[in-house]
């Protein structure tokens, strides 16, 4: 039976980073994907990433992508595509569909690497054709650039429903609401602000209670809900959609897992039924790991450096690696886990409701948490959002401890400081002078880093805003400009829309507008 | 699995608004068929899986074995830890027969 | 709260079939002061994981009266008696032969089953066709067993249990038997991983697993675990209502109710599997083995996909019959296991032999005379 030293099992981020690190190393490698194309969910993702760097921070999903499979060439890494792993049997025999037929491999060591499916809610109706995941939408708009619908409601606020929402906005889909059941917008505050300011209502403590219309969705039925998560009778209000998109959440893809005999067990922080792994991802069944969403749902730059441990860990086991190279290695990818792993949104703080500061000791937006975005009034307690300077400047509304900082590389002045700890907020340096370049705002994977001048011109102030839609508007062109709840404040004069293609496709766009409004404008609506 | 003892149910069975919502998409199955089920004396995720079918259509419980198991752990007043999973099985994505049977136990050299 | 039940006028060992069916039966005549235990979840073992076939033909005579009572007697009405729509069909068995080879292996069955009194007779390829017009030209001829059929075994296994659940018996999930004590000199108290249960009588019917509970008070039944696997196909149009067998044995099964194909076997190479398995895994080699078996006799079946595949064990017993006995020599213990993977259509028969044997001291409806405990002889 032909057989590899690794197979691994499903070719996104967590599988190809595993094959890319075993291939390096020396070995013999075969990643199956049962899809056309590889990289799993990366090639829907047209999001900048957060993280470092070394995380692929600020690098659109798809890039990230493209360059792991350029690597995983480089490398030799055997990569079968519409090719489904059927079964994971007793001696790691792995059975494979491919080309019409099931063929037999043995391996000697196995990466389960199939990430996950998306939630589903019950409700009525919610069988209804226009009721459809978040990531179906992201695959309809992203992958083969169809709308998903013309007005849609947006079930869940977690960071997919969040990404998402912004995906339907610059695909020219009217996101009616976003709405949560929990008390509170479970996403990065970012994802949410850069939502929020364009209008679209954020409603926590809502759910969906039935999607109206027999053949397809012709509106949907929201009510709020009590500290039980059920309806208020009462409290029904009726939305006009024709699409209802859900987000909320996603469970591991653990069959494979379950088949081979790893024991399994329900972890709801985790995402539901995962197989049991040691801190290489190492199942129970010796020489099977699991990686990446399939072990516990996380993002992608998590489930890249989870492969890699994987794979070194394989590796160390089959005798492409001493102990000590393994020690080294293996302890700088989980000490850069661990940096995605710190801050208010990591896995061990999930559903916790407690934390009210920032590490900084800042109060935490409730604002933010509630509606999307965060008042003027609370973001005085941040000094990287301050106005009032004189000349441009960076105002920094990054407001919860996320890990990231590629707006400390983005300005070439070191205008923005982050430090090693990737969650800390950012500062801004006032002993260095803003070029006005703009590099840091369109470096922000959130959204957040606005340039303010407040005198450029007497009496009229600009902003200048991270601006994803297109086409681009013409200088000297006239709008609205909106503040952070999406609620228009007065008239803005676009000055320009620069989009270098250091900016990777965030433009800055710099509007003119009376200065008293140099702090509350924060959208531009043509 | 845990222990668990089982008498037959002393109160009536009491029906809910929401009993003809379909939970289980592939095999049509509704939440008043698995609230019943429960009732009826089925108490583990594969005990109302075998009694009802749900989570044996084409999606083989991917999407409605959170759903339904919610269900149950709600009717038995227990945690979903201890209902027991659906266990995963061969073939993980549905397969011609014809595929199946044409097997190639020596792969070529890739 | 009242006290957690302890004893019993019967302490039922094993949560399958058997032991739901005599649980219905004794309930039925009035005895509910009973406790079923079963170590994971009900009908777990071979009860839930069978191709559910009901028939009589290539029966060894001796279980055959279980057979007959089973299909004569119980079947046709057992989903009413139930509730439940057990899914059960009666539209015959096709035991299909494509050399000439298996022509002399089904002969040599029907004789057996004539000799016996059953409606069993060879048919022609084109008459089996006629009968079954789904099946490929190859077939060369086959044997016909027309009151033959198949039921769905989680419906009727689930509806053994749901009803005598409704009718006042005791069941106690997750608790492991690890012994039978006597005391006395009769068997009276079972030892679990969940301390001990009380019974004015013991019935062990716990599949594979009795053989070494039955050791515990010194009585050795020569079974050994097998392996089988079964593959399901998707939802298709209504192809056929026979219970299918192949003289070559490459697969066997139905097409259920649901419109799903049920169709088990096994690949030859599982009976020295046994010992190693922990779990019930299928196999890499069976499913595919399985499908080749039927794109022979059934190549419109094509392009049906297969949407799991599971593996199933059942307790064979030397001899390939069941033990159905009083334990004469340990008073207060009667057995039902063995049932050598052919257990699930005569079960309800089974459940009312049993039933019998623990109220009336013998079995009085059914002959299960030959399944005594103590036949078993070396060959010398």
């Amino acid at each position: 039976m032909k057989r590899y030293e690794m197979i691994i099992v499903g070719a996104g981020p967590a599988g190809l980073s595993a094959a890319i690190e075993a291939a390096a190393l020396g070995m013999d490698v075969a990643v199956f994907d049962e899809n056309a194309r590889p990289g799993g969910q990366l090639f829907k993702q047209i999001h900048k990433f957060f993280g470092s760097k070394e995380h692929h921070a600020k690098e659109r999903g798809f890039r990230i992508g493209e360059d792991l499979l350029k690597q995983a060439e480089e490398t030799g890494v055997h990569v079968f595509l519409n090719a489904t792993v059927m079964g994971i049997y007793d001696e790691k025999e792995v059975m494979v569909k491919m080309d019409g037929q099931v063929v037999h491999y043995k391996a000697d060591t196995v990466i389960i690497a199939t990430g996950a499916a998306e939630n589903m809610i019950p409700f009525k109706g919610w069988d209804t054709p226009g009721v459809i995941g978040a990531g179906a939408a992201q695959a309809l708009m992203n992958l083969q650039g169809v709308m998903p619908g013309k007005r849609v409601l947006m079930v869940g606020s977690g960071n997919v429903g969040l990404v998402v929402s912004f995906q339907l906005l610059q695909a020219g889909c009217e996101v009616a609401a976003v709405i949560d059941a929990a008390p509170r917008i479970g996403g990065y505050g970012v994802h949410a602000s850069k939502v929020a300011r364009t209008g679209v209502p954020f409603m926590t403590r809502h759910t969906v209670v039935e999607a109206l219309g027999t053949d397809r969705v012709e509106g949907a039925v929201i009510a709020e809900v009590d500290s039980h998560f059920q309806p208020i009778p009462g409290t029904e209000k009726t939305l006009d959609v024709d699409t209802i998109c859900i987000a909320v959440g996603l469970s591991p893809m653990s069959q494979l897992a379950d088949s081979a005999g790893c024991q399994m067990e329900f972890a709801p922080r985790r995402g539901g039924n995962v197989p049991v792994v040691d801190e290489f991802g190492e199942t129970s069944v010796r020489g099977v790991y699991c990686a990446g969403d399939v072990a516990g749902i996380e993002e992608a730059s998590s489930a890249m450096l989870l492969g890699r441990i994987s794979a070194a860990h394989a590796a160390v086991s089959l005798g492409y690696l001493d102990q000590e190279s393994f020690d080294q290695r293996v302890s700088s990818y989980h000490a850069s886990l661990g940096q995605l792993r710190e801050g208010m949104f990591a896995p061990q703080n999930r559903g916790r409701t407690d934390i009210t500061q920032t590490d900084e000791g800042f109060a935490i937006s409730q604002s933010l948490l509630a509606h999307g975005y965060v008042t003027e009034e609370e973001l005085k307690a941040f000094p990287a959002a301050a106005t009032g300077k004189k000349g441009i400047h960076p105002v920094i509304e990054c407001t919860q401890n996320i890990p990231c900082d590629p707006c400390q590389d983005a300005c070439k002045f070191g205008c923005i400081k982050v430090g090693s700890n990737i969650t800390k907020l950012p500062v801004v340096d006032p002993d260095h002078t803003c070029s006005g370049c703009g590099m840091c705002v369109a470096c922000c994977s959130g959204q957040a880093i606005f340039l303010v001048d407040e005198t450029y011109e007497p009496g009229f102030a600009t902003v200048g805003i991270p601006y994803e839609f297109v086409p681009y508007p013409e200088p000297g062109s006239k709008g609205t400009a909106l503040d952070r709840s999406g609620a228009p404040v007065c008239e803005a004069e676009v000055i320009s829309c620069k989009a270098a293609r250091a900016m990777d496709k965030t433009a800055l766009l710099t509007m003119k507008v009376p200065v008293e409004f140099a702090s509350t404008a924060r959208f531009y609506q043509a | 699995m845990s222990k668990m003892i089982r008498t037959a149910p002393t109160t009536a069975f009491q029906e809910m608004p929401d009993d003809n919502m379909i939970i289980c998409r592939c095999e049509e199955i509704t939440k008043g068929e698995i609230r019943r089920a429960v009732y009826d004396g089925f108490r583990t995720t594969n005990e109302v899986k075998r009694w009802l079918r749900c989570g044996m259509g084409l999606c083989q419980g991917q999407t409605c074995q959170r759903n339904f198991q919610n269900i149950i752990a709600r009717e038995l007043g227990i945690p979903v830890a201890e209902l027991g999973i659906i266990t995963g099985r061969c073939p993980v994505r549905p397969v011609e027969i014809q595929t199946f049977a044409d097997e190639v136990v020596n792969a070529e050299e890739a | 709260m009242a006290a957690e039940k302890r004893t019993a006028d019967v302490v039922i060992i094993g949560g399958g079939i058997v032991a739901c069916a005599t649980a219905y039966n004794l309930a039925k005549r009035g005895m509910t002061n009973i406790l079923v235990l079963e170590q994971k979840e009900i009908g777990n073992g071979g009860s839930c994981r069978n191709a559910g076939g009901v028939r009589q033909s290539a029966r060894d005579p001796r279980e055959l009266p279980l057979a007959m009572h089973a299909v004569s007697q119980i079947w046709p009405t057992l989903g009413e008696e139930l509730g439940c729509d057990v899914e059960y069909v009666q539209k015959g068995n096709l035991r299909l032969g494509i050399e000439e080879k298996h022509r002399t292996v089904l002969e040599n069955h029907v004789k057996k089953s004539t000799d016996v009194g059953l409606d069993v007779w060879m048919v022609s390829g084109d008459e089996a066709r006629e009968i079954c017009p789904a099946m490929s030209e190859r077939v060369l001829c086959a044997s016909w067993c027309p009151t033959d059929g198949h039921a769905n075994p989680l419906k009727t296994t689930l509806g053994y249990y749901r009803r005598a659940l409704a009718m006042g018996v005791t069941f106690v999930s997750g608790v492991t038997v690890t012994g039978i004590r006597k005391v006395r000199g009769r068997a009276r108290l079972v030892e679990t991983t969940d301390g001990v249960y009380e019974g004015e009588q013991i019935l062990l019917c716990a599949g594979y697993e009795s053989r070494a509970i039955a050791n515990t008070v010194g009585i050795d039944v020569p079974v050994e675990r097998q392996f089988n696997e079964v593959l399901v196909t998707e939802a298709c149009p209504r192809s056929f209502d026979v219970m299918i067998g192949v003289a070559g044995g490459e697969f066997y099964g139905h097409q259920s109710d649901h419109g799903s194909f049920v169709l088990g076997g096994n690949s030859g190479l599982q009976a020295f599997e046994s010992n190693r398995r922990t779990r019930f895994a299928t196999d890499s080699r069976t499913a595919p083995s399985i499908s080749r078996g039927i794109m022979t006799y059934f190549p419109s079946l094509a392009n049906v996909k297969v949407v799991r595949t599971w593996a199933g064990a059942y307790d064979q017993c030397v001899d390939v019959l069941p033990v159905i006995d009083r334990i004469s020599e340990v008073p207060g213990l009667t057995v039902a296991f063995g049932f050598s993977g052919h257990g699930f259509g005569i079960a309800p028969a089974t459940g009312v032999a049993v039933s019998e044997l623990l109220l009336d001291g013998a079995s009085t409806t059914i002959d299960i005379s030959a399944l005594t405990y103590d036949r078993f002889k070396a060959k010398g």
